[in-house]
């Protein structure tokens, strides 16, 4: 110890572990030590408070029992009747599998090209979207020249398809939820599922004209007609149906919700 | 007066005035014996909490009370499409790992004069010799099939029961990278057979790769190793297929379905 460090208790050894302070009513307690807190912390603090209130009042006000979701509740009413179908589901699923061994086609061969190369049948929308070659714009600014190729295009094609589907949620917003609700917004669905069959025959094209009395340029003007076809009808039986469908829904509601 | 320190809360003198069984007295000294050291109650009380939280009295769904029931029951099968496909992706992982222990992903021939490859060989000798083997690549190959429609169909339920409104739009954008996560898991398994269709699907794979404007070398070179096919595009598609795939998409499902428990399943309204 060096002499000229301060000496606070007439220089006699200490014993008790000197600097520990007891603790005491300073300590800060979890609530206080978040006030105190700043920057993106503080926000998220107050963010949390103000949420919080704004939750007890609505509580509150409200004469529904407290439950944990807004919806049905996964478990275990969900789950329970999911575990019931879906076994029967698996059984089939194995039976399937034991009547129907999968084929394994000859070994890969570099140097012939078999007659028809196809993906499994989930990527068959894929691989039609590459064979979109007639639309595929030509610029007359480039003389007739196409802004990209072929292949790029369909890859592009693929992209958008899913960039379109992934926003659906932004596009349809509102509470609403059957279809007959929204009779247009149904009528996309179905005419997206029928474009999805469409768009994976496209793809097996030299199968279906060797099948069918179609050339393939028929084939690929139904490929984009059938599901507009199929959007329309959907959405005229929705749309007629709306009314009467309503009227029930509205009365079962009012039934039990008389209107103030 | 006894000089012996009281209890505080006198648990004896309480039980005493009880009138209690042998049992129930035997019962409760050990409890009062355990507590003591080592507090038992505040666990207990966590594992109560525990249990009302998951067996809470619910009250009536938005279904049950405005009577919807008739009108949707039979539309259940189609709310249970999610659970199939986690079971079928269960079903898959198993037997892939067991499919695994009879697979070499190499595309050398398996002996000086045969015109295949080990790949393919192992893939004939566990349809051929394999106890089981044709079974077990059977439901392997169904069930991989089997989830991908599952999941196709999961998401028309959900579109058409308008399920991916507000507070749920993340987990749509999660089923978007899901369904492509499955058609990714299902292409790179096509090839490792290296048969013929596995080579030529391959062959579209990179060019479709190649195509992309500006980085499509780059893609091809990641992920096929390289512009033609050979053994690294097959090492590569085994390790996406039985390393990468499966942590990413047990981990993307685990999320999704955990953002379900906490919101509930949409109901029609
Ligand atoms: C590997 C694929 C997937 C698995 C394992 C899976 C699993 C599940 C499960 C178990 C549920 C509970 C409700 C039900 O079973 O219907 C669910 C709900 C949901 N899924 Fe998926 N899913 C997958 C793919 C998708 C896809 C492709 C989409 C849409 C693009 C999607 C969007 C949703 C949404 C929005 C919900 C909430 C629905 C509601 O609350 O009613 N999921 N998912």
């Amino acid at each position: 110890m060096s002499n000229d460090e301060p000496k606070t208790d007439g220089g006699e050894p200490k014993t008790d572990g000197g600097g520990i302070v007891p603790q005491d009513d300073q300590a800060p307690t979890w609530s206080e030590r978040k006030e105190r807190t700043q920057g993106l912390a503080r926000l998220t603090y107050e963010y949390f408070e103000r949420s919080r209130r704004e939750d007890e009042d609505l509580r509150r006000a409200s004469d529904y029992v407290e439950r944990d979701v807004l919806a049905f509740p996964t478990w275990p009413h969900e789950m329970i009747r999911n575990l019931a179908i879906t076994s029967f589901f698996l059984g089939a699923m194995f039976f399937i599998a034991a009547a129907i061994p999968p084929h394994i086609p000859g070994p890969a061969d570099p140097n012939s090209t078999p007659a028809v190369i196809l993906p499994d049948w989930y990527l068959y929308w894929s691989f039609g979207l590459l064979k979109l070659t007639p639309i595929n714009p030509e610029l007359s600014l480039l003389g007739g020249q196409k802004l990209m190729s072929d292949r790029t295009y369909g890859v592009l094609a693929n992209l958008v398809v899913v960039g379109v589907i992934a926003i659906v949620p932004f596009l349809n917003k509102g509470s609403a939820r059957r279809p007959v609700e929204e009779p247009f917004w149904a009528a996309v669905g179905v005419g997206g599922v029928v474009f999805a069959f469409t768009i994976a025959v496209l793809a097996v094209q030299n199968l279906i004209t060797d099948l069918l009395p179609m050339t393939s340029g028929e084939l690929f003007i139904l490929t984009f007609m059938l599901p507009f076809a199929f959007a329309f009808v959907a959405y005229s039986v929705l749309k007629t149906m709306r009314e009467g469908y309503m009227f029930e829904l509205n009365r079962r509601y009012y039934r039990l919700r008389p209107p103030k | 007066m006894s000089l012996e320190r009281k209890d505080e809360h006198d648990h004896e003198g309480w039980m005493e005035t009880k009138d209690l069984s042998p049992i129930e007295e035997v019962y409760l000294t050990t409890l009062i014996w355990l507590d003591k050291r080592l507090r038992i109650v505040d666990y207990l009380e966590l594992l109560e909490d525990m249990y009302y939280k998951t067996n809470l009295q619910m009250p009536k769904s938005h279904t049950e009370q405005y009577n919807l029931d008739n009108k949707f029951w039979y539309w259940y099968p189609l709310y249970a499409l999610g659970s199939f496909s986690t079971i079928a992706y269960v079903v898959a992982s198993i037997t892939g790992a067991l499919l695994g222990f009879y697979y070499a992903p190499s595309t050398a021939a398996p002996s000086a004069d045969a015109a295949t490859s080990v790949a393919y060989s192992n893939v004939l000798f566990i349809m051929g010799d394999l106890n089981f083997g044709t079974f077990l690549r059977s439901l392997h190959r169904w069930s991989a099939q089997v989830m991908t429609a599952a999941v196709f169909l999961h998401m028309l339920r959900v579109y058409f029961t308008g399920a991916y409104k507000e507070p749920r739009e993340l987990n749509w954008i999660i089923g978007i990278v899901l369904i492509s996560l499955t058609m990714v898991f299902g292409y790179t398994g096509y090839l490792l057979p290296w048969s013929q269709l596995s080579y030529w699907a391959g062959q579209i794979g990179v060019e479709m790769a190649l195509s992309i404007p500006l980085i499509g070398d780059w893609v091809a070179q990641l992920i096929f190793g390289g512009f033609t096919l050979g053994e690294a595009t097959l090492q590569r598609m085994y390790i996406l297929h039985v390393f990468l795939l499966p942590f990413v998409v047990t981990l993307v499902i685990a999320i999704h379905i955990g953002i379900v428990w906490m919101q509930g399943i949409a109901e029609p309204h």
